[in-house]
């Protein structure tokens, strides 16, 4: 794939998340912290769980992106770890129970509005991140993963699979606000 | 203009404060405002800087990306609920391989030319209340359809110094 290509779609879908999120804002507290039953989250927690990762990802993106003395490449070429992280990320037509990581559980944290504002705040710092991708190589820059240091994925593959795990909860609220009507 | 709006088979909504452009991507559409209010800014180090306001009966476009088909650092957001018609560029030049029609392009463009030549003169002017002045005297109307706080990031001053400047 054309690595502009990528970072066209990349942009776009993260437009459309931040069109999502500030939806959200609109929406009142009572909304934002209902939850279907104990174990599930609700979509303040969901938003938690990803500025948990955004805090994980985005800052060390940022560190590469600097350090990096890589040259941009026209093609993207996925790695097979990382297109396999990245479509297992999308969410399916009945969505797919996964198991989170302890660290970032968020499940009954005291949490408020400003984990909105954080995670807009996470989506325009990725927009900067996306943009500053075009000086360096997709393919070889490399990003550790949260599962451990030692797995690492192309920079290509890591936006892709850190978008993708975001429009998977996205959907997740999506349905939290469904659930919520039919109660 | 209407000749322009005509063009459009795709009408859109967007709400407060979504995106409909962000910096980086490539954006070759003209937007007609049927209602709501826009503004273009880019951001400077986390600073927000507002560059053009569109609102009813407005043309807004990312220019640069419009005529370079080239990513642009610019955003498009929503200051409120707004319905826009998207023309795209395929549109447009069809709409001018007919002789008559470029002359009103070209009349469009001009125009555009001269509003930024003013925006030019608005940015290199000293005096706050000057450059307040220039805009009231242009636009009346961007003071009924805007909200002060980003009238004031577009004049480079201060919401106080903003609303200092009206009373007086």
């Amino acid at each position: 794939m054309q690595s502009e290509k990528l970072i066209q779609q990349l942009l776009e879908q993260t437009t459309q998340i931040t069109n999502q999120a500030e939806k959200l804002k609109t929406l009142d507290l009572n909304t934002l912290t209902w939850k279907e039953n104990n174990t599930s989250w609700s979509i303040l927690e969901c938003l938690e769980h990803l500025n948990l990762y955004g805090d994980f990802y985005l800052p060390q993106i940022e560190t590469k992106l600097k350090t990096s003395d890589s040259k941009p490449e026209s093609e993207f070429k996925s790695g097979l770890l990382g297109n396999y992280f990245a479509k297992s990320m999308l969410p399916k037509e009945k969505l797919n129970k996964m198991k989170t990581f302890k660290d970032k559980n968020p499940l009954n944290a005291k949490l408020d509005t400003t984990v909105i504002n954080k995670f807009i705040d996470q989506q325009i710092k990725l927009l900067d991140l996306l943009n500053q991708s075009r000086n360096v190589s997709l393919n070889k820059v490399k990003i550790s993963t949260s599962i451990s240091s030692f797995i690492t994925l192309k920079l290509g593959d890591t936006f892709q699979f850190y978008i993708n795990h975001i429009i998977r909860h996205l959907k997740q609220i999506e349905r939290i606000q469904l659930a919520m009507k039919n109660v | 203009m209407k000749e322009i709006v005509a063009l459009s088979d795709k009408t859109i909504t967007i709400n407060r404060n979504e995106f409909l452009k962000v910096k980086g991507s490539i954006d070759t559409n003209i937007y007609y405002i049927e209602s709501g209010s826009l503004r273009i800014f880019v951001l400077d180090d986390y600073e927000e800087q507002t560059i053009r306001f569109g609102y009813k009966e407005n043309i807004i476009v990312s220019l640069d990306s419009f005529l370079t088909e080239k990513p642009s650092d610019l955003f498009i957001q929503a200051i409120k609920k707004t319905v826009i018609k998207v023309i795209t560029k395929q549109q447009i030049e069809k709409f001018l391989e007919t002789e008559s029609n470029r002359t009103l392009w070209t009349k469009i463009l001009e125009n555009l030319v001269i509003q930024q030549m003013e925006r030019e003169i608005d940015i290199l002017t000293n005096s706050p209340k000057e450059r307040y002045e220039r805009v009231l005297k242009r636009s009346p109307q961007l003071f009924q359809e805007i909200p002060n706080k980003h009238i004031a990031n577009y004049l480079r001053m201060s919401p106080e110094t903003l609303s200092r400047l009206k009373k007086s």
